[in-house]
C-alpha cells in the first residue's frame, strides 16, 4: 500500500469520526438524499477507472457530482468530505452521489445505504485475495448489488457477474454490457476475469465494445454506434468506459445523451498509473503500472509490438516472487533493465520466457537515470512497467506529483 | 553404440495447470524444458488436464498448487490418471509436486471441519490442518543444495520423516513434530514434493538439474547444463542470496 498524500483542500479523517460517533445517521442521511440518488460502482478492478469516467460523463451531462478520492477509511473519509460541503443551510448541494467501493465493503452499505444504481465491474482474484476464492469475491458482491433500488449494471462478460445478474429479484433491472465475441478474439487469454462466459451479448443488446484498436474505441448503445479515444491504450481502459457508460444511462436515464458521453470520456486527460504518458526533460514515457498478474498480462498483451526500450521495475511491494509466474511475459521480447528490490526475481522470470535482459540494476534511481540518458528509440515510446512500489520510486526520483488515487 | 540426443523432443508434463497453478508453480513445467533446450535438445511441454490430453513418451511430469476450491475438482482429474502416475514413478521419472499437487499424491487432506478428502495414496503421509496459515520466505537445507522458496500453506504435512526433502533453516515446512528439527518436502525415488511453491525449480536450479540428470538417465544420455543456463543461474543466486542475507543467513 502507498503512503497517501493530502489533497489541496482534503480534510483529515478527524472529524468525520466525531461526526460519526455524535450523529450516526449523517453518513447514510446525506448520501442517500441527493436528487438523484446514490451510485456505487464496485468489483475486483477497474473501478477507480470507471468511477473516474463515470463522473466526467455525469459531469458533462450539467450534474453537480458528489464522489470520493478513495476506498480507505470510507466511513469516516466520507463523512469529512461531505462535511465539507455542507452549506449554511445544513444541506449538501449537488445531484448525486457516486461512491466507488472494495468488495469489502457490503457491511458498511448494509442496511443503512439504499443505492439507486449498483454497478459491477469484474471478479478477478488478486494477490491479497488469491487464497480466497472466486465464489467469496462474487458473493461479496452479491451483497452489495441486492442494496440496489433501481437498476445493476454488469459486466455480461464475467461468468459470476452473469449468474449474479440472473439471481437478483426481478424487481431490479439489470443493464448489461460487454465486449463482441471479435475484441474478445483479440485477446487469447481473456480479459483477466475469474471466468469468461461462454458466449457474448446478442447483437443490438445491452451496450457492446465493437473495437478497439490502441487509444480508439468503438462502442454502440443497441444499435446506434459511437467512438470514443480512450485516455490510455489498453482494452481494460475500454471495457472500464463501458461500464461508466452504461452506469452514466442508468442514472440519467432520458437525459443520457451518448454523443455527450463519449466525448467527455475522450476529453479526460490520462489516468493515473496504467498508461499515463509523462514527458520528463524533454523524453516521453510511457508509465504502465502492473497491480495483478491479470494486469501484467493484459498490459504485456496489448503493448506496441515494435516497443525498443523497456525498464521494469518491481519492488517490495511484490513480497512473493512466485506471484507475476503465471504471467507469460515472452511478448517483451527484449527488456534493457530489470530493476527494483525484486529485480533479480523478475529477470530470471524474464529469462526463463525467452526475454532477453541487458542489465539487472537493483537501484531505481540508477536504472532510471540509464535509461533516460539513452537516446530517444527509434520505434516505440521509453516503457516503464512497474509494481505499485516501483511507481512510487520513479515518480519520486523524477520529481512528479504524487496522486492520491493510487493505494 | 551411446546415442547422444533423442531422437524426439523431450517432453515435460504439466498436470492441471488450469486449476493447480495459482502461484506459477506450472512454470516449473516450463523451467524444466528451456534447461533441456539450453543444454542443446529438443523439448516441449505438454498441458494435460485429462487423459486424451496425454502424449505418448513422458519425461518429467509437474503438479502445481490450487486453492482449496479446487482441491476436488483436481483430486478427481488426478484420479483418472493415477494408473500413469504410478508407472512415472515406478520407473524413475521425475515428478515435481508442489503444495495442493503434493497432498493430493497423499493419502489424503484433513479438513479443519473433521471431513477427509480421499488422496491418491501414491506417497506416505497425509495433510492435517494448521492452527494459521505459514506465509513466507523459507530456507531448507538438502541433498541438492540450500533451497530457497516461498511457503504458503494451511496444512502441515505428517509422515514423511522417513524421506524428507531437506531441514528446514527457516520458516515452517512440513510443520510441527513433538521432536527432531522440522522438515520440509517428501521424496520417493524421483518423485519430489515440497511447499516451497512458484518458479522453486528456475530459483534453485540445483534441484532442477538433478530432476534433469534423473530424466535424461532413463535414455542412457547425460545431461549437461548449457552456457545460458549458467548465465540465468547466476540470476538465481543473486535473487536467493538476497533472501538469504535478510533473514541472516550466510550468503553463498
Ligand atoms: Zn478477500
Amino acid at each position: 500500500m502507498l503512503a497517501r498524500w493530502r489533497k489541496p483542500g482534503g480534510g483529515s479523517a478527524i472529524p468525520g469520526v466525531v461526526v460519526n460517533r455524535i450523529a450516526p445517521g449523517f453518513l447514510a442521511a446525506t448520501l442517500n438524499g441527493f436528487p438523484l440518488g446514490l451510485v456505487i460502482v464496485t468489483g475486483s478492478s477497474g473501478k477507480s477507472t470507471a468511477t473516474k469516467m463515470l463522473v466526467a460523463v455525469l459531469r458533462a451531462h450539467g450534474l453537480t457530482v458528489f464522489t470520493n478520492q478513495s476506498t480507505a477509511n470510507i466511513s469516516q473519509g466520507l463523512t469529512s468530505a461531505l462535511l465539507e460541503r455542507v452549506g449554511l443551510s445544513g444541506r449538501i448541494a449537488g445531484d448525486v452521489a457516486v461512491l466507488e467501493m472494495d468488495e469489502g465493503h457490503g457491511a458498511f452499505i448494509a442496511g443503512s445505504l439504499n443505492p439507486r444504481v449498483v454497478a459491477l465491474t469484474n471478479v478477478m482474484v488478486d494477490q491479497i485475495d488469491r487464497f480466497h476464492d472466486s465464489e467469496m469475491v462474487a458473493a461479496l458482491l452479491a451483497k452489495i448489488a441486492t442494496r440496489a433500488t433501481e437498476t445493476v449494471v454488469l459486466n455480461a462478460d464475467d461468468r459470476y457477474l452473469a449468474e449474479l445478474g440472473s439471481a437478483l429479484e426481478p424487481t431490479v433491472r439489470v443493464a448489461r454490457y460487454g465486449v463482441t465475441p471479435a475484441v474478445l478474439g483479440q485477446y487469447p487469454r481473456g480479459l483477466g476475469y475469474a471466468e469468461t462466459t461462454p458466449n457474448r451479448l446478442p447483437t443490438g443488446i445491452g451496450l457492446q465494445l465493437t473495437r478497439v484498436v490502441g487509444r480508439d474505441a468503438a462502442v454502440e448503445f443497441g444499435t446506434d454506434g459511437h467512438s470514443i479515444r480512450l485516455p490510455a491504450r489498453g482494452i481494460h481502459y475500454a471495457v472500464d468506459a463501458l461500464t461508466a457508460l452504461c452506469t452514466a444511462q442508468a442514472t440519467l436515464g432520458e437525459r443520457f445523451d451518448p454523443t455527450v458521453a463519449c466525448a467527455s470520456l475522450s476529453a479526460m486527460p490520462a489516468v493515473f498509473g496504467r498508461g499515463e504518458v509523462v514527458t520528463v526533460g524533454g523524453k516521453t514515457i510511457e508509465f504502465v503500472l502492473v497491480q495483478n498478474p491479470s494486469s501484467f498480462q493484459l498490459n504485456v498483451d496489448s503493448l506496441e509490438a515494435d516497443t525498443e526500450q523497456i525498464l521494469v521495475i518491481i519492488g517490495s511491494d511484490v513480497r512473493d516472487p512466485s506471484y507475476f509466474w503465471p504471467v507469460d511475459t515472452s511478448g517483451l521480447r527484449h527488456v534493457l533493465i530489470a530493476s527494483g528490490l525484486k529485480a533479480h526475481d523478475i529477470a530470471l522470470q524474464l529469462a526463463y520466457d525467452n526475454v532477453q535482459v541487458d542489465r539487472i540494476e537493483p537501484d531505481v534511481p540508477t536504472a532510471l537515470d540509464a535509461f533516460l540518458a539513452l537516446p530517444d528509440p527509434a520505434s516505440g515510446v521509453k516503457t516503464i512497467i512497474f509494481s505499485a512500489d516501483g511507481m512510487r520510486r520513479t515518480r519520486a526520483h523524477l520529481g512528479l506529483v504524487s496522486n492520491a488515487e493510487e493505494s | 553404440m551411446t546415442a547422444t540426443s533423442l531422437q524426439r523432443p523431450f517432453t515435460v508434463v504439466s498436470l492441471l495447470p488450469r486449476l493447480l497453478d495459482t502461484n506459477g508453480d506450472a512454470g516449473n513445467a516450463r523451467v524444466l524444458a528451456q534447461r533441456i533446450r539450453w543444454g542443446g535438445h529438443d523439448a516441449q511441454v505438454v498441458d494435460v488436464h485429462c487423459r486424451a490430453d496425454l502424449p505418448e513418451q513422458v519425461d518429467a511430469v509437474s503438479i502445481g498448487s490450487g486453492t482449496d476450491a479446487a482441491i476436488l475438482p483436481a483430486r478427481d482429474a488426478l484420479r483418472t490418471l493415477v494408473q500413469e502416475l504410478r508407472v512415472w514413478s515406478n520407473s524413475k521419472v521425475p515428478v515435481l509436486a508442489v503444495g495442493t499437487g503434493w497432498e493430493l499424491l497423499s493419502w489424503g487432506i484433513d479438513r479443519a471441519d473433521g471431513t477427509v478428502i480421499e488422496g491418491l495414496g501414491l506417497v506416505a503421509g497425509q495433510a492435517a490442518p494448521r492452527a494459521a496459515r505459514a506465509t513466507d520466505d523459507i530456507i531448507v537445507a538438502s541433498k541438492y543444495g540450500r533451497l530457497i522458496g516461498f511457503e504458503n500453506h494451511a496444512r502441515d504435512y505428517i509422515g514423511a520423516e522417513a524421506s524428507p526433502l531437506g531441514r528446514v533453516l527457516y520458516g515452517t515446512g512440513n510443520g510441527y513434530r513433538a521432536s527432531g528439527p522440522l522438515i520440509e518436502g517428501l521424496t520417493m525415488g524421483e518423485v519430489f514434493c515440497t511447499h516451497l511453491h512458484g518458479p522453486v525449480l528456475a530459483r534453485n536450479p540445483a534441484l532442477a538439474d538433478h530432476l534433469l540428470r534423473a530424466a535424461f538417465t532413463r535414455h542412457g544420455l547425460e545431461y549437461a547444463r548449457g552456457a545460458r543456463a549458467e548465465f540465468v543461474d547466476e540470476t538465481a543466486q543473486a535473487a536467493r542470496n538476497q533472501v538469504a542475507a535478510r533473514l541472516g543467513q550466510p550468503v553463498e
